[in-house]
């Protein structure tokens, strides 16, 4: 089997490379205040969260979970042989992730769950609107819109990882065994981050794909949000 | 547009500096028994000496406004411009002496200053920032051509080990009461700000501030009890006394948020830097009571990487021997670093100021010139 291909990461970033990582980082902080403002994410920082909380954070993040991989697969297969290394890079993200929400329907039955329940739950309409433009955006050429996406999703693994895991355990009054799904993405930071930058610079050479980018990233927080605020509306 | 200069700085600190091994004599043993977490805090913040404005009896040896006005004093020592002439005074504090009235009314009444137009700033450390921005502003529309900012701290009073037996003593409280009490100490800064340059002095050339209470709880306060599910304020207990008993009166940092005012201030360099105003390549000092130490995280890396980093030999500090001081850390920090002499005509300075009380931060950016 060939090795896998490796956008490495460059020494220093082109200055429009570093202008559109600087902005990610400021799209990223302003979502992570946009969640602060979600009500169920509220009860975790203010410590009132319960495990019935928990129960429906999974329950709600299980279908986008499922669609994960699904759009990673689509946008994968987007990319012509142009973008051949590009491609293979997402190939194997979409690997490593493609089985996560059996994890996540494992955590949901220690926490207390009924198997049957989470894997009838319907999509939140956050869910929908996420994975509607997630899979459109993915169906276009060449999508390099979507390390905005990327840029979002892998920084919220990490966040669940490093911030709610371990603030979820004692709230819910659960263990480890519960929250495999959160502490699954915190492990390998620095790949991640290598991998990140390696895309930039590889990708982000004029000002419309870096607009591109920052928009789909933009939007995806928004939407995510959505999903999360849906938990309370549902 | 008319422009502000600082002209003139000063600051006091109260008492002998005070080392590690002494605050717990100053400040006293809960119950009698040692801090389990001290040498911990410390050895996180990296404070090797401070100053207090009360000693061992707990005599308060100034008062809050005593050590404001000290401060003004020194600043105004440097200046050919008399007390009495000052335009505009404008002064912040965390809590002054008195609850009312306003802390800059006593320090105004200290210094004697006829007829001044008064400013009291409230909040916690960007209250420095807020005083020095109504002065600022007082000066560019021309209604006044001179301001002088005063901004004084005295947490030490808080920090009694009386403060804490009265809220249920040794085994009640939490890290997150215990934290700032290793953290916080006593001393004032003074500026004085005017329209016209005069020698080798700062240019203000902007100041700007991003308050993010809209997204994040509190993460700094006094005024609710230990107990998270009891939302009352302090003034809600039918006595004081039974305010103190449930903890309302103790001061408590939320250690677990304190990771958001390292972003914050990121996100704010970050907006500067798209707005055009702040060039970190270009900038010659940055001045911050957070240790650097503080922000050596992921972010940092990051920044690096997209191209937003301060070198390392661009801070300054004074926290280690001066303290935090909360909002008049830099008011003394400018004033120590003017006195070192290593800003020369045509640098850049950026003062950062970092709240956590609900998450503010605020950015002030002078060039030194020559008149």
């Amino acid at each position: 089997m060939a090795e896998p291909v490796v956008i490495a990461r460059p020494e220093i970033l082109s200055p429009i490379g570093q202008s559109t990582l600087r902005q990610l980082l400021r799209t990223w902080f302003d979502f992570e205040r946009r969640l602060s403002r979600v009500p169920i994410i509220q009860r975790l920082e203010t410590g009132t969260f319960t495990l019935l909380d928990y129960q429906h954070l999974l329950l709600n993040l299980r279908q986008q979970v499922i669609e994960g991989s699904r759009w990673i697969s689509r946008c994968a297969s987007s990319f012509d042989r142009e973008h051949a290394d590009i491609r293979s890079v997402i190939i194997g993200h979409a690997h490593d992730e493609h089985r996560d929400y059996e994890v996540l329907e494992q955590d949901y039955v220690a926490a207390g769950g009924d198997l049957i329940t989470i894997r009838q739950r319907p999509r939140n309409p956050g869910s929908e609107a996420l994975h509607g433009y997630l899979m459109y955006r993915a169906s276009e050429p060449n999508p390099v819109g979507l390390l905005g996406a990327m840029w979002i999703v892998e920084g919220l693994g990490e966040k669940m990882a490093q911030d709610w895991a371990a603030r979820i355990e004692p709230l819910a009054g659960i263990g480890r065994e519960a929250t495999r799904f959160l502490r699954y993405h915190g492990s390998n930071d620095d790949s991640h981050m290598n991998k990140l930058y390696g895309l930039i610079d590889r990708i982000c050479t004029t000002e419309t794909v870096a607009d591109d980018i920052l928009r789909t990233a933009t939007v995806v927080g928004r939407l995510y949000a959505l999903q999360l605020e849906e938990i309370d509306v549902a | 547009m008319v422009n502000a200069y600082i002209t003139s700085t000063g600051s006091f600190l109260p008492g002998p500096p005070i080392n590690n091994d002494e605050i717990e004599e100053v400040l006293g043993l809960v119950d009698g028994r040692r801090s389990r977490l001290k040498s911990r805090i410390l050895k996180a913040n990296g404070i090797q000496t401070r100053h207090f404005a009360i000693d061992r009896e707990h005599r308060t040896t100034h008062s809050n406004a005593d050590i404001a006005v000290l401060a003004a004093r020194a600043c105004m020592a440097g200046s050919p411009l008399p007390m009495r002439s000052v335009g505009m005074l404008s002064c912040a504090t965390t809590q002054g002496d008195l609850i009312v009235p306003g802390f800059g009314s006593m320090v105004q009444a200290g210094l004697g200053i006829p007829e001044v137009e008064l400013h009291t700033a409230h909040g916690i450390c960007s209250s420095s920032a807020m005083a020095v921005r109504a002065a600022v502003n007082t000066l560019r529309v021309g209604d006044q051509s001179s301001a002088l900012v005063v901004v004084s701290e005295l947490a030490s009073r808080l920090f009694k080990h009386t403060r804490y037996e009265a809220a249920g003593g040794h085994d009640a409280i939490d890290f997150n009461s215990e934290f700032l009490r290793w953290m916080l100490s006593d001393g004032a800064g003074a500026w004085l700000l005017e329209r016209q340059p005069r020698g080798r002095c700062l240019r203000v050339d902007w100041i700007r501030s991003y308050s993010h209470a809209d997204s994040l709880p509190v993460c700094m306060s006094i005024g609710r009890a230990t107990d998270p599910a009891d939302s009352r304020s302090w003034q809600d207990y039918p006595t004081y006394a039974d305010a103190e008993a449930a903890g309302a009166l103790l001061i408590r940092q939320d250690v677990r948020l304190l990771e958001n005012i390292v972003k914050l201030g990121v996100d704010g360099a970050l907006r500067l830097i798209d707005e055009g105003l702040l060039d970190t390549d270009r900038l010659d000092h940055l001045l911050c009571h957070y240790s650097s130490h503080h922000f050596r995280s992921k972010i940092f890396a990051m920044l690096e990487m997209c191209g937003a980093r301060v070198a390392d030999e661009k801070w300054y500090t004074n926290l280690y021997t001066k303290g935090n001081t909360g909002c008049a850390s830099i008011m003394i920090m400018l004033d120590d670093f003017l006195r070192e002499d290593r800003a020369k005509p045509g640098e850049t300075l950026l003062c950062m100021v970092p709240e956590s009380g609900r998450f503010n931060v605020a950015y002030l950016h002078f060039t030194v010139v020559e008149a």
